[in-house]
This record gives C-alpha cells, structure tokens and sequence, in this order.
C-alpha cells in the first residue's frame, strides 16, 4: 500500500495525460498499489491568484478521503494571511504548498511574518522544486527549477519547521541535506539504479516520501524505485507509507 | 514478460571497470528479467572531444565487460566521427573482428547532421550494423553545433535509408521528435532519457507503431525497473508491451 506524497488533479497543458476526475485518479493510482495521495490543483499553478482552484480542489475531494488536499498558496499576494486561513480552515488540510518558481518570487521575499502565521496555523510548507524537466519543458516557459541555495536559506530560516521538498533530483537532495536536515523530499525526480544505497548516508529512509507527479509522470513506473532491494521491507513501508501520514495526516 | 535492455552503460565516468558494481548491476537486470543489455560503452569519459587512443580505450573497456559476462552484453561500438574516415573504418573493423559488436554508438562528438558522418554510415553498411544516435531536442539546450536534434537524426536517416538507426532518447526527444522520424522506416526510437513522463510511450506507439520502439533505460543513471514499469504501466496491449520490451530489440539486433 503507498501514499502518493506528490499528485495533482487536473490537466497538465503540456502533457499527453487527460484530465481525471477525482474518481478517475484514484483509480488510475490503485492500478499501480497506490491507494492515498495528496493532491494539489494544477489550476493553481498558472492562476495569477490560487484559491479559486483551492476551493475547487476543496470541494473536488470532500467526499474522497483518499485524497488529501495539499493547496497552494502564494505568499508573494497581498492576501497571503486570507489564503493562509481559508486553507487552514479546509477539511483535513495540514501542509500547502509552495510554487515559487511558478509564482514568480525567490524563496528569500517570503516574509518571517508569512512563515511565523504558517506555523501559527499548524500547516506545514511544501516546496515545489520543479513540475518537468528543464531540458525539455515546453519552448516558451522559461521556469527553472528552484536553486539548492535558495532552499537551504529558506530552511535556515524556519528551523522548527519540517518543510517537504518536491522535485528535487538525486545531486540536489544530497547537496541540501549538507546544508540543512529540517526537510523531507519525494522521490518523484529521484532515480539511479543504486537510488537507495546512494541517498542513505545523508538522507535515510525516515527523511523520503514515494511521490509520482501524476499527470506529468507514470505512476506505475514511479512504484519501482520502492521495489528495489536496496530499500528493507520495513523501509518500504516507511517511504512508501508512512513518512507520507505521518507528514500529511 | 521478456525484456532486452536496449540502452545502458555499465561503464561510466571514469570510475573504471568495477567488477563488483558490474555484478550488481547484472544481478539488478536479472531480477527484473531483463535477458539481455545492450552496452554502449563510457561515452562521456572525456566529454566530447575523443582521440583516436581515447576511443580505442572506451571500446576496450566494453570488450572486456562483454567477455566478462558472455551472453550477457553485446556491445556497439563508440566512434568519433570527426577524427575520418580512416579512424572511423579502422575502429569499426576492429571492434566488429575482434570484439563482435554489433552496432555503432554516437554521442556528442558532432551534430548527425555533418558531412563526416559519411564514413560512419558507409562503414554501418559495410558490416550490416545498426547506429544508434544520441538525440535530444535542441529546442531549449541550445547546443546545435554538437549536440543531435530528432530533427538531425531525421537528417541522417534521410540521407542513408538502407541503414538502420536508432534515434535514442524517447523522452529527450520528445512529440517533435516522434513526428520528424515518423516517415522514416529506417529509424527506431529508444525509450530512455529523462523522467518517465507519462502518455508519451502510447503516443509513439500511436505514430510510429509498436514495432519501431526499444525498450531502454540508460543504466545507471536510470534504473530499469522504472523504465520497465513505465512500458508496463502504458495504455497498451500486452503484445505490444512485449514488442517494445524485448521482440524488437531481438530481431533489430539480432539478439534471439
């Protein structure tokens, strides 16, 4: 059984996927073993003000407890405080997520105000590294993915804070975990056929989270970097399950 | 399922022969079923710029893993294009002589496009051998002077229609990429490069037909676990999964 740490509803406009429904991701993540995932809405990310596609999200998995809402919020916009309490105020909303590097700012102008009144509010920050791949993202959106340095300086910043990074590739992870240990990261851009053996020394299992970036990526595929021998069955379970409740629930 | 890996270098950057990472390495591809790899040697170890006594040391390396494991391994041969065709010639007869590769491998030596990739495919003709193309849209890397757009790989095809070729880098290439080999019967395309992105697969298979499409992983960066599960997990049938997995390689490569 896995916890999809790294999904999103609705349409990737430069992707080959279909938009699913609600019911239609979950069952196009139960094919592959996976049977909870939180969930962000792809409308938020090009949406020049994120809550109409929260709200839609909201309404979209209040019957599906299998899907945990994960909204964005982009605290670069004058009601950043509103955002942030609408969403603390969701059902079952315990993390957002963070899309800088989709919204436009560097990670140093969110305020200590906006991260003091985010932990006030009990959530919990996810960063999102990147959605594709740089070498191949579609020829007119100049999006990077966001820097190593960045993050460890937001991190150094809320060091009671546990933020979990989405995205981030093998070199990246082991180069922020140098700087800064307040972080968990999914395994979605993760990938080597020694993944396990070369994150554990400085990133061990109770720090990763299985996460498939469906649409953008297959799912099924994702699923076999858990099946790989250099993770123990109780591992498994801990990347696999676990970290994600633990983190989302 | 029977799987061929069509994509992997199991020698790389520098670290020298490993016989111990090679053994996992194997044991990794055996426990998922793959029967076969097709090794394409270390071929950034001196970034792109070879000399003759350079390339002659990477298609020694893969001889030696190739005996290392018989059966295992078959090889392709890495050239540079750039050094002529008296190189080029010579290398290729004596990796198919001495060694028993079966294909050529370019990486990013120059642009497939070039006038010196003349040799290369007279040389592909001469010992009936498949060339495999590194290829990644240039549309946002910007490295055209060297580096292999479908668009160039088209090109190559174009111009040697009796030779076959396999565009690598499905991912890399991308739906521009599909659609500019997509009249070329001559050109297969490999699974491998980047995240396993999802729907791509089916829309290959949608254009070009299940038949042109290898299955590879380009191990070790990539572990051939996802990019199994990523044909296994696509909107297809089982026999065309079982093309892609292993029948074409088998019959492209001669790998029964």
């Amino acid at each position: 059984m896995l916890f999809d740490a790294n999904c999103y509803l609705g349409a990737w406009p430069f992707g080959l996927m279909p938009e699913l429904s609600p019911s239609g991701l979950l069952r196009h993540l139960q094919r592959s073993g996976i049977a909870r995932a939180a969930v962000s809405p792809l409308d938020a990310v090009f949406a020049p003000e994120p809550m109409p596609a929260n709200r839609r999200l909201f309404s979209a998995v209040r019957r599906e407890h299998r899907l945990v809402p994960l909204p964005v919020v982009n605290p670069r916009l004058a009601n950043w405080r509103e955002q942030l309490a609408e969403c603390a105020a969701g059902a079952r909303v315990s993390a957002v997520r963070l899309m800088p590097a989709y919204h436009g700012y560097r990670l140093r102008a969110v305020s200590d105000r906006f991260l003091t009144e985010l932990a006030e509010a009990g959530l919990k920050p996810v960063l999102t590294v990147r959605l594709e791949d740089e070498r191949q993202r579609y020829f007119a959106l100049n999006v990077k993915g966001v820097p190593v340095a960045d993050i460890a300086a937001f991190l150094a910043r809320c060091p009671r804070m546990t933020a979990l990074c989405t995205g981030l590739a093998v070199g990246e992870a082991l180069q922020l975990a140098e700087a800064a240990d307040n972080f968990l990261a999914d395994l979605a851009y993760m990938e080597n056929i020694e993944l396990a053996a070369l994150l554990r020394p400085r990133l061990p299992p109770r720090r990763l989270l299985f996460g498939t970036l469906t649409p953008m990526l297959s799912a099924q595929a994702q699923t076999a970097k858990l099946a790989h021998r250099g993770f123990s069955a109780t591992e498994r379970r801990v990347v696999g399950f676990g970290n994600a409740r633990r983190f989302f629930e | 399922m029977r799987v061929i890996d069509a994509h992997t270098h199991p020698v790389m950057f520098k670290r020298g022969l490993r016989r111990a990472e090679i053994d996992r390495l194997v044991r990794r591809g055996r426990s998922l079923g793959i029967e076969r790899m097709v090794g394409l040697g270390d071929v950034l170890l001196h970034g792109r710029h070879f000399t003759a006594a350079q390339i002659r040391e990477v298609n020694d390396d893969s001889a030696r893993v190739q005996r290392a494991y018989p059966g295992y391994f078959r090889f392709f041969c890495f050239v540079n294009p750039l050094l002529g065709e008296k190189a080029v010639m010579g290398e290729v007869e004596r990796c198919v002589d001495q060694h028993g590769f079966i294909g050529i491998k370019l990486e990013i030596c120059n642009n497939a496009r070039d006038a010196c990739m003349k040799p290369v495919m007279a040389a592909a003709r001469r010992w009936s051998l498949v060339v495999l193309q590194h290829t990644w849209s240039q549309t946002i890397l910007r490295q055209r002077s060297f580096h292999t757009d479908p668009a160039d790989t088209a090109t190559l095809a174009r111009r040697h229609p009796d030779v076959p070729i396999i565009m690598a880098h499905l991912t890399g290439c991308g739906v521009r990429g599909v659609l500019e080999v997509k009249d070329l019967p001559n050109v297969h395309v490999d699974t491998s490069g980047g995240p396993p992105e999802d729907g791509l697969i089916e829309y290959a298979v949608e254009q070009l037909g299940a038949g042109r499409i290898l299955h590879g992983s380009d191990l070790p960066g990539r572990d051939p676990g996802v990019s199994i599960q990523r044909v296994l997990g696509a909107r297809l049938s089982r026999a065309e999964q079982q093309l892609i997995l292993h029948d074409n390689a088998a019959r492209l490569l001669k790998l029964a």
